[in-house]
């Protein structure tokens, strides 16, 4: 049978970064997927060199709309420790609890998308209802829903009052009991278990080969985690554990995010058990001195650096960021081979991409010249579709 | 609980053990400084980078490409291969080489560590580094419109309405 190429993407307006792949079918199954990125290119790295330090944190904010404390953490440890300054503890502690909260909604929206995209719509308004506590929360330290601006240069720009404690600490208790629910109903419903197992599999050495990030890669038995890695902020305080899962598909990748957010709800409470009484900030110098610097975090994605070079004036050198969903693309290039049509929106969304790129597919039938345009919606539909005539 | 959080120094005992492997392997060839613990940068001639970086896979079990960092350093350009180590003590060694503006080209490293496709590709697009031997060196950011011989991340390179 001739293999027919099918491209999807890369528009999207409603989402940033969008992307193209072009993957070649036979019948139902993919033989070979190639990604094209760059759409949204928007030229930060450059515009950081352009710009001083301070006004860089609010720039990086806007990389990602979902990690956008990830990327200012990043940053701002990075310059802290071209500083050579001692953050406060206090800044230090507040700072994690709003990286966990983060964690949080980022999986939680997560694990709505996922269902989206299996036809399981009930768990997409369980799960994104339960999101808003979360948001609440951020609201209420913050001030804002999604970019926070808590981090600066020295520490953070907000306290977490008194009165607020017991709130955070009752609600991390109903979000971990939702957590305990998705867990039991992601390992016995039917809906899920048929169309997430055995899925998008990507053992462990491939994993390992392909550089793979996040829980795409603890999804794959390997317990790489930034955070007890190479510990930043107050995680060399707090005790959690890496979670991981060894079956290697969609599954796994469902099964790790919710063990981690029941991880960041205790690591929550315990923060705020033990929050320090110190400040919350230091002031430093606009200048930082020549340097370089590799700075890493595990945003809720995997592993997200920056390296920053100084050159003794108030506006770097050079930024360099690596954001987790770069690092997973060779594995989804990977995973999409011998997979099913209907699969493909599953297994792309089960690295979290920061994108949807499945929204506009056009098929290409290079034998008959013959073009047809799917949309997302239709690309989705046709996935549940095939799984319902499946189920003979 | 004390309030002031204890200066961060962790013992470099693993590190120094692992930069003294490197030294012994490679004697003058390499230049290793360890800036602070689970970090270590090593300086390399442009032709060694394949050399150490495939010791390092075979004795380290290397293979995580975290990032490949190009820097505009006038002249020349700065090249940084940041790998992540994760079998046994867990580090990130940064190799790092220079290689002339004039003739920016380099050997790839794709063949040893698969995960460094993207980046190079990444680091060719944007500052016009040419890896050598790389199976694939196509385009991957900037637009397909794009004029040739332009890199945005060239120091003399400035986007419009910028001073």
């Amino acid at each position: 049978m001739s293999t027919v190429k099918v491209p999807i993407g890369p528009q999207h307006p409603a989402l940033k970064e969008p992307i193209n792949f072009t993957i070649e079918i036979e019948g139902e199954q993919v033989v070979d997927a190639k990604v094209r990125i760059g759409y949204n290119h928007r030229g930060i790295e450059k515009a950081c060199e352009l710009r001083t330090y301070v006004r860089d944190i609010y720039l990086l904010e806007r990389v990602c709309g979902i990690c956008s404390h990830s990327h200012t953490t990043t940053f701002t440890q990075g310059v802290e420790e071209l500083l050579d300054e001692d953050v406060p503890r206090r800044g230090l502690y507040i700072r994690t609890i709003v990286c966990e909260l983060e964690r949080l909604h980022s999986h939680m929206l997560w694990l709505g998308v996922a269902g989206h995209e299996i036809g399981f719509d009930t768990l997409l308004h369980y799960t994104w209802r339960d999101r808003e506590l979360v948001m609440d929360f951020l609201e209420m330290i913050s001030g804002n829903r999604v970019n926070y601006a808590m981090n600066t240069i020295g520490g953070v720009r907000r306290d977490i009052s008194k009165d607020l404690i017991p709130t955070l600490k009752k609600g991390m208790d109903t979000f971990r009991e939702r957590c305990e629910y998705y867990l039991k109903l992601c390992s016995e419903e039917p809906t899920v278990l048929e169309r997430t197992q055995g899925v998008g599999v990507l053992p462990t050495h491939m994993a390992r080969k392909l550089g793979a990030v996040g829980p795409t890669v603890r999804a794959s038995a390997v317990d790489m985690d930034c955070r007890k890695d190479d510990p930043c902020a107050a995680y060399d305080e707090v005790p959690f554990e890496v979670c991981t899962w060894d079956s290697c598909d969609v599954f796994a990748r469902v099964a790790v995010r919710i063990l981690e957010m029941i991880q960041s709800c205790n690591m929550i409470q315990w923060m705020l058990d033990h929050l320090p009484k110190d400040e919350i900030r230091l002031k430093l110098k606009r200048r930082v001195p020549e340097g370089e610097v590799l700075s890493r975090y595990e945003a809720p994605r995997g592993e997200l650096i920056h390296y920053i070079k100084s050159n003794g004036t108030d506006k770097p050198e050079r930024v360099k960021v690596r954001t987790p969903t770069l690092a997973n693309w060779p594995s989804v290039e990977y995973m999409l081979k011998g997979c099913y049509i209907a699969d493909v929106p599953i297994i792309v969304a089960s690295i979290d991409p920061c994108i949807s790129c499945t929204d506009r597919v056009t098929f290409v039938d290079v034998e008959k010249e013959k073009t047809w345009v799917w949309d997302s919606n239709q690309l989705r539909r046709y996935g549940i579709e095939f799984y319902k005539k499946k189920r003979w | 609980m004390s309030q002031k959080r204890p200066k961060l120094k962790p013992s470099l005992k693993e590190d120094e053990r692992l930069k003294a492997e490197l030294e012994k392997a490679f004697g003058d060839t390499v230049e290793v400084w360890i800036p602070r613990a689970k970090r270590m940068f090593i300086k390399v001639k442009p032709g060694d980078h394949r050399k150490v970086i495939q010791w390092m896979r075979d004795n380290w079990d290397l293979q995580h490409v975290t990032t490949i960092s190009g820097v505009d350093k006038g002249d020349t350009f700065e090249i940084v291969y940041h790998l992540y180590k994760y079998q046994g003590y867990r580090t990130y060694p940064n190799v790092k080489t220079e290689i002339p503006k004039k003739d920016p080209k380099i050997e790839t490293i794709v063949d040893i560590l698969p995960s460094a496709d993207f980046y190079e590709r990444e680091t060719h697009d944007l500052l016009g580094i040419v890896f050598e031997n790389h199976p694939n060196l196509e385009r991957l950011i900037l637009p397909d419109d794009w004029p040739e011989g332009v890199y945005p991340l060239r120091k003399d390179w400035l986007p419009e309405g910028v001073e």
